[in-house]
């Protein structure tokens, strides 16, 4: 196993001109990052900072206005097919396939790879089962609840076992228990499998609780501030806590950060 | 839609009395009528009793009503594919959809009886015009419906979809299509009724079988009993096939709540 490949984020902008107003808006000033073979990364950023705009541009859904990703020696965008497979996201709702099954809704990236019609059932069935389902598996997402349904959603982004790893606030939407169940679930598999995972979370103790880094956007993804989080022993997390806040509320990067 | 919803509430198993009675007393009446037509200087003819129309019902040749029915499929069939077709290129090319739309709903606009017209003037072929007419006039309703569909799925499932990096064949065979299928069943509704009663229209012209053809010397023969008997055919198989429509409708979306 060679493991996944490093991101490269140079200079990065994505301006969207509104196709109504001919206004443009800049969702992505300059972004420069660099983020690690199995690094866990939480981004946090006020609303309509441009976070989900840069996992647009990594999953290659939009071309980049400026700048660049690459991902080991590729581009996302540029080469879209070579990702299949490799990478894959856990969105905000479940965005699971209404008239599939849950088995079915998991093994839908499976049938885009073309892989063998026992192995799709097989490794679906499995990853349910990892995740508590066994006894869903026909069921339909209407049948199920938000908690079950973002279970479902998060087997079918783990079956492909896919390098990379992007959760835009894949959790924000459940009640708190069953969202910090599903986080750990989520975190203890990215860790299992080796891949990088970057979670995007308006949460900040989210952030501290899941990431080795926590990124911080300030308006139009400017790079606020980037913590290590192995760099705070536990007993200041309030402290870093607070110190996040206080950077988001001024969109400026407050010096206790700073180490 | 409401003309839609009473027909459907004819094929209710449970049958609505208002429906039964509505019909009783539609009977009652004609065959009073007919009873009385003489005594009131109304031509016997005109008003045939129900045993007249009996047995003009056991006069109905098979082969009409299946040659009909060929052309009704065979031509929706035929308009579906054309108009799905057409509608994922027109999804696909924002280009293309510009210059076609417009052209769609012109066609659309046109009359039926023009394009009869036309295709007398311009095909040879019996069936050819007949199918031409039936092509023109549904083909446009499935492919406008569809691409409407196509354009209402949601923009999240279209991400989601695409964050999984399908070739173009699989994004449309395993989100699009399956998306759209409710739209596409409402569609083959509407085409439906809409192609059983143009085909007899178009039946008329130059057609020597099919039930348009059969109400057309029907005609000629003054015989009222024979068109109530072949019109009665009709709606009894728009009927079924609505009925089909509606158990293949049951069986496709069974995962709606
Ligand atoms: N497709 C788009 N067209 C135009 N503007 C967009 C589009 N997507 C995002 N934006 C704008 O870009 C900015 C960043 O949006 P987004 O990345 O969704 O923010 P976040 O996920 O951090 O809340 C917002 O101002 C938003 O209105
Ligand atoms: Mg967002």
């Amino acid at each position: 196993m060679s493991g996944p490949p490093p991101i490269e984020v140079r200079d990065l902008r994505k301006v969207f001109r509104q196709t109504t107003t001919g206004q443009s808006v800049v969702a992505i000033e300059r972004l420069d990052l660099n983020i690690a073979p199995r690094e866990v990364v939480a981004i946090v950023g006020q609303t309509g900072c441009g976070k989900s705009t840069f996992f647009d541009l990594m999953i290659g859904l939009e071309q980049p206005s400026g700048g660049s990703i690459r991902i080991g020696d590729k581009s996302p965008y540029s080469d879209f097919d070579y990702f299949r497979g490799r990478m894959a996201t856990v969105f905000q709702q479940d965005r699971l396939l209404p008239w599939r099954s849950a088995i079915d809704n998991v093994r839908l990236p499976l049938e885009l790879i073309g892989l063998p019609d026992e192995v799709q059932h097989e490794r679906s069935l499995s990853w349910l089962k990892r995740l508590g389902l066994e006894k869903f598996t026909n069921a339909y997402p209407h049948e199920l609840s938000g908690g079950m349904r973002q279970r479902v959603a998060i087997a079918r982004a783990f079956v492909v076992q896919p390098d990379i790893l992007l959760a835009d606030e894949a959790f924000g939407h459940l009640d708190e228990v069953t969202a910090a169940e599903l986080r750990e679930t989520f975190l203890a598999l990215a860790r299992e499998f080796g891949s990088t995972a970057i979670l995007i979370t308006h949460q900040l103790e989210e952030a501290i609780g899941v990431g080795d880094r926590i990124i911080v956007f300030g308006k139009s993804a400017a790079l606020l501030a980037d913590v290590r989080v192995a760099a705070w022993p536990k007993s200041e997390y309030l402290l870093l806590r607070e110190a996040i806040q206080a950077t988001l509320q001024s969109n400026r990067p407050d010096p206790r950060l700073a180490r | 839609m409401h003309r839609e919803e009473q027909r459907e509430s004819v094929l209710d198993p449970r049958f609505p009395r208002q429906t039964l009675v509505s019909i009783l007393v539609f009977a009652v009446v004609w065959e009073v009528m007919s009873h009385l037509a003489p005594s009131l200087g109304i031509p016997a003819f005109a008003i045939p009793s129900f045993v007249r129309i009996g047995q003009s019902l056991l006069t109905i040749t098979p082969i009409d009503v299946a040659v009909t029915l060929a052309r009704v499929i065979g031509a929706l069939a035929v308009s579906f594919v054309l108009g799905l077709v057409l509608a994922m290129a027109m999804y696909r090319s924002q280009s293309l959809e510009n210059y076609l739309h417009p052209l769609i709903r012109i066609l659309m606009a046109v009359p039926v009886v023009s394009w009869i017209l036309f295709a007398v003037l311009w095909f040879r072929g019996v069936e050819f015009r007949i199918g031409f007419v039936l092509v023109a006039v549904c083909g446009p309703v499935f492919l406008i419906d569809s691409l409407d569909a196509m354009r209402g799925v949601p923009r999240e499932l279209r991400g989601m979809m695409r964050s999984f990096r399908p070739t173009t064949l699989q994004y449309f065979v395993k989100l699009m299509l399956p998306a759209i299928v409710p739209n596409i069943i409402t569609s083959w509704k509407i085409n439906l009724s809409l192609a059983i009663r143009v085909v007899t229209i178009a039946e008329l012209v130059g057609a020597v079988t099919g039930i348009g053809h059969q109400l057309a010397v029907a005609q000629e023969l003054f015989s009222v009993a024979d068109v109530f008997a072949w019109t009665l055919v009709l709606v009894a198989l728009l009927f079924l096939l609505e009925a089909m429509v509606i158990h293949i409708e049951n069986r496709l979306l069974r995962w709606r709540a």
